[in-house]
């Protein structure tokens, strides 16, 4: 069995490919039309592909037929564009014509149509690359440029107008990947910035008919970019090079003035400084003398500098015999009381070349202890030098006369009532607050000179009042050339500690209760030195007195009675002659006792505002003392 | 596309005189390649429309119509003899070129005005086609005119004869009578279809003409 299947099979095997030989011979397959073109919308071709051979010969030919016509033409030309190709030229090829193109295959077996195909020429126009392309580099202020120019291709008929050809190119560096296309429109010519010098560019041109392909790129043109520097760097090497001179300027600059940089920059820093510290004391190694440098004076403040900080009231009377103002001023028409000024002990006695402001330089206003007690002549222009010192350190004033006196100025306060001076009435400044509790008068006491010729007024009883509440200062101001160190400021200071009032009596020509003594004359005393509780005054004149120490405690004062203040910066003392004349004036003997003085109404009536409490005080005043300007010490004893 | 200064004086006119010739004051004066070169840009836009309905039409509607078989496709300007090469186009005498252009662009006015009725009502467009419709149909009428001022200037310059002026006879000029219904047994892919060869027509025999009567720039 096996034996015969196998023999079918080989006799199978040979006879089948002698029947097969004879299928080959078929009829051609099928052709297919794969484009046509038209390079310049005046011509165009075809091309197929060929089926299947079929085994034998097989012919192809092409067939058409235009639109809207039965009649078939077969291709003119097989060969002009090749195998399988057809060519139709000018004379066949129509415009806005439909073509219905056919290709068929034939062969001996039989023949095969291809699909047809509907053409318009029109929109199968591909036409060849753009001609004559050259690429220069040119120069631009800008840099260089790459400059590609081109022609349309030769068969594209564009001077007439037939076909319009819209460009492109491409450009790159040899090297790179990628292309930079630019689009150039229908100008034949391209300008190509931003090149890298020293580079190999590439460049490609084609062109497309504005209803149709593109047409091939062109062949590659090579442009080679020369090597050069770009002006920007021109320009960084000349700002560098500027800059290094500007920085080396500045540097010689800073150099010349090292010193002061240096300061400005770095300023030193200050080392510890003690004053009175010696730093070679302390190397030395003797602490003790390094540490008494240290050491100040003036703290704490000694027991002894303590009368300085005090107010202090110091009543000075000169003998009347003294010649009060050496600059001789003329006593005036009131008369210049002479009071005889005793050398005593007394405090405020004395020459008083002072500061302390005073009346006029009148009559001294002596002050004893003695009963008899004269009072003062008032003087207008010549104050009695009596004073009242109030020592303070506020007003330290040197006067441009005295040279080893330092005097102090004292603020003044007047006490409108003067008193005469009486010994038993102990003007110490530390009495008088007790007396007079509510009355204080601090004077101040300028270093100028008391002006005695121009203070004054003559006719004007000075009239001091004892008010209240308020307090004066009367400042004169003199030339200082004469012993006289009389100044006093007349300001108003209404200061609660002082209770009297000053008031400018200008006008008045009542006596004042208060009289001086008259017997009083005053002088000034300069204060030669101050020392503790006393108050070393020098001597105006010659009179031999010498520097009489006036101490605080001593009572008996004479006092010229300031009528009041004319012209803010006279004086006026009243005379006690004038008061007698008055009639009315408070003469206060001891030894007479004492006496109600009456006060004149007047001068009630010429107080100013403290008019009745200055009444009462003038009442008190008088009883006390008689016509004397009061400074009541507004310091403690001490 | 508006000229400024020449004038159109009715429709009968032989020729309308322009109102500023030598450029005077407060006219801008337009030369004739000026001239050409807007209405060949106007043309060049009225054919891509075209060819975008055209194609839009190839690919949405026509598959749905199951159209078949296009043998038998009559523009109705088939009438109008239009040269179909170079050769014949520039045998033909410039006057003759214009008179075939504006009897081209005559004749297809009423027709795209129909096409674009009949796309309102109908579905197969839409509105973006329907726009492009309108906008052909309007371009048409506008490039007409801009043509028939060319061929006046063109004829004020002395270029071409004034044999011209019989162009703007309704009768010469009025295909419609004898294409009326032609024209209405046109399938709307047709229409499309020779009416956007038809435009590429007008596109290239204005710029023949523009060629060789001002060939200054672009030829």
């Amino acid at each position: 069995m096996m034996w015969r299947d196998v023999g079918v099979t080989l006799i199978l095997s040979l006879i089948l490919p002698v029947v097969a030989q004879g299928a080959r011979h078929t009829p051609p397959g099928k052709p297919k039309l794969t484009s046509c073109r038209s390079p310049d919308k005046e011509t165009f071709t075809c091309w197929w592909e060929a089926g299947s051979d079929g085994g034998r010969p097989t012919t192809y030919s092409l067939f058409y037929h235009k639109e809207n016509s039965e009649t078939v033409y077969e291709c003119p030309d097989y060969h002009t564009a090749g195998a399988n190709s057809c060519f139709f030229n000018k004379n066949e090829t129509s415009i806005w014509v439909n073509y219905n193109i056919t290709v068929v295959a034939t062969n001996a077996l039989g023949n095969n149509f291809s699909d047809p195909v509907d053409v318009d020429v029109v929109y199968i126009v591909q036409p060849h690359t753009p001609e004559n392309v050259t690429v220069g580099v040119l120069e631009d202020e800008d840099g260089p440029f790459l400059r590609v120019s081109w022609e349309p291709p030769r068969k594209a008929d564009t001077r007439s107008g037939w076909i319009t050809l819209i460009y492109e190119l491409r450009v790159k560096l040899e090297e790179a990947e990628e292309w930079e296309e630019h689009r150039a429109g229908q100008q034949k010519m391209f300008n190509n910035f931003s090149l890298h010098s020293g580079g190999v560019y590439m460049v490609q041109v084609r062109c497309k008919p504005d209803h149709g392909f593109w047409s091939e790129w062109s062949t590659a043109s090579y442009v080679k970019v020369p090597d050069y520097i770009p002006r920007e760097r021109s320009m960084w090497i000349l700002i560098a090079v500027f800059s290094a001179f500007i920085f080396l300027i500045l540097t010689w600059i800073i150099t010349l003035n090292r010193s002061s940089v240096k300061h400005c920059l770095l300023p030193p820093v200050p080392g510890p400084k003690i004053k009175g510290f010696d730093q070679q004391l302390l190397k030395k190694g003797k602490p003790e003398e390094v540490f008494n440098s240290l050491v100040v004076q003036s703290f704490p403040p000694r027991s002894t500098d303590y009368e300085d900080l005090l107010v202090e009231y110091l009543e000075v009377y000169v003998n009347e015999k003294q010649e009060l103002m050496p600059e001789g001023k003329d006593l005036r028409d009131v008369g210049c009381l002479e009071s005889k000024s005793q050398s005593d002990n007394d405090s405020g006695r004395g020459s008083c070349d002072s500061h302390t402001l005073l009346m006029e330089k009148c009559g001294g206003v002596e002050s004893k202890d003695e009963s008899s007690y004269e009072e003062p002549e008032l003087l207008q222009g010549q104050a009695g030098s009596w004073e009242r010192l109030e020592r303070g350190d506020s007003q330290v004033v040197d006067t441009p006369d005295s040279s080893d006196a330092r005097v102090k100025t004292w603020p003044l306060v007047f006490s409108p009532s003067i008193h005469g001076s009486s010994d038993n009435h102990h003007y110490g400044t530390l009495e008088m607050p007790k007396q007079h509790s509510t009355s204080e008068i601090t004077y101040s006491v300028p270093d100028h000179l008391f002006p005695t010729s121009t203070s004054f007024p003559h006719h004007h009883h000075p009239e001091y009042r004892d008010s209240l509440g308020e307090y004066s200062e009367y400042r004169h101001s003199r030339s200082p050339s004469t012993g006289v160190l009389y100044h006093w400021e007349a300001q108003h200071h209404p200061q609660a500690h002082s209770n009297f009032n000053i008031r400018n009596l200008e006008r008045q020509k009542e006596a004042t209760g208060f009289g001086l003594p008259p017997s009083r004359s005053m002088e000034y005393v300069e204060v030669q030195k101050v020392n503790q509780n006393q108050l070393v005054l020098k001597p105006l004149s010659s009179h031999g007195r010498g520097p009489s120490q006036v101490q605080f405690g001593r009572a008996v004062v004479d006092y010229s009675k300031v009528n009041g203040v004319n012209n803010d910066n006279v004086l006026l003392l009243q005379r006690q002659r004038e008061m007698a004349e008055a009639g009315q004036y408070c003469d206060y003997r001891e030894k007479e006792g004492a006496e109600a003085e009456r006060y004149p109404t007047q001068q009630q009536g010429k107080t100013t505002k403290d008019g009745p409490v200055a009444t009462q005080l003038q009442e008190s005043t008088c009883l006390t003392t008689s016509g004397y300007v009061d400074t009541v010490p507004t310091m403690p004893t001490f | 596309m508006v000229l400024l200064c020449v004038e159109l004086r009715g429709s009968g006119s032989a020729s309308a005189a322009p109102i500023c010739v030598h450029g005077q004051a407060g006219c801008h004066f337009l030369s004739l390649a000026d001239l050409f070169d807007r209405v060949i840009q106007h043309s060049a836009r009225m054919h891509s429309i075209s060819s975008d309905l055209h194609s839009e039409f190839e690919q949405y509607v026509l598959p749905s119509r199951n159209h078949i078989g296009r043998i038998n496709r009559h523009c109705h300007t088939a009438t109008i003899l239009t040269p179909n090469g170079k050769e014949n186009a520039q045998r033909l005498a410039r006057e003759e070129l214009t008179e075939v252009i504006l009897k081209l662009l005559v004749a297809w006015k009423d027709p795209l005005w129909q096409f674009h009725q009949n796309m309102v009502h109908q579905d197969d467009f839409n509105n973006f086609s329907s726009n492009k419709a309108l906008e052909m149909s309007y371009m048409v009428h506008e490039l007409r005119k801009g043509v028939e001022k060319v061929a006046d200037k063109m004829q004020h310059l002395g270029m071409i004869s004034n044999t011209l002026s019989g162009l703007s006879s309704p009768e010469a000029l009025d295909p419609s009578s004898d294409t009326c219904g032609e024209s209405q047994a046109m399938s709307d892919h047709d229409l499309l279809y020779c009416f956007r060869r038809d435009s590429n027509k007008v596109q290239n025999y204005l710029k023949i003409l523009k060629c060789r009567i001002v060939p200054e720039n672009g030829c």
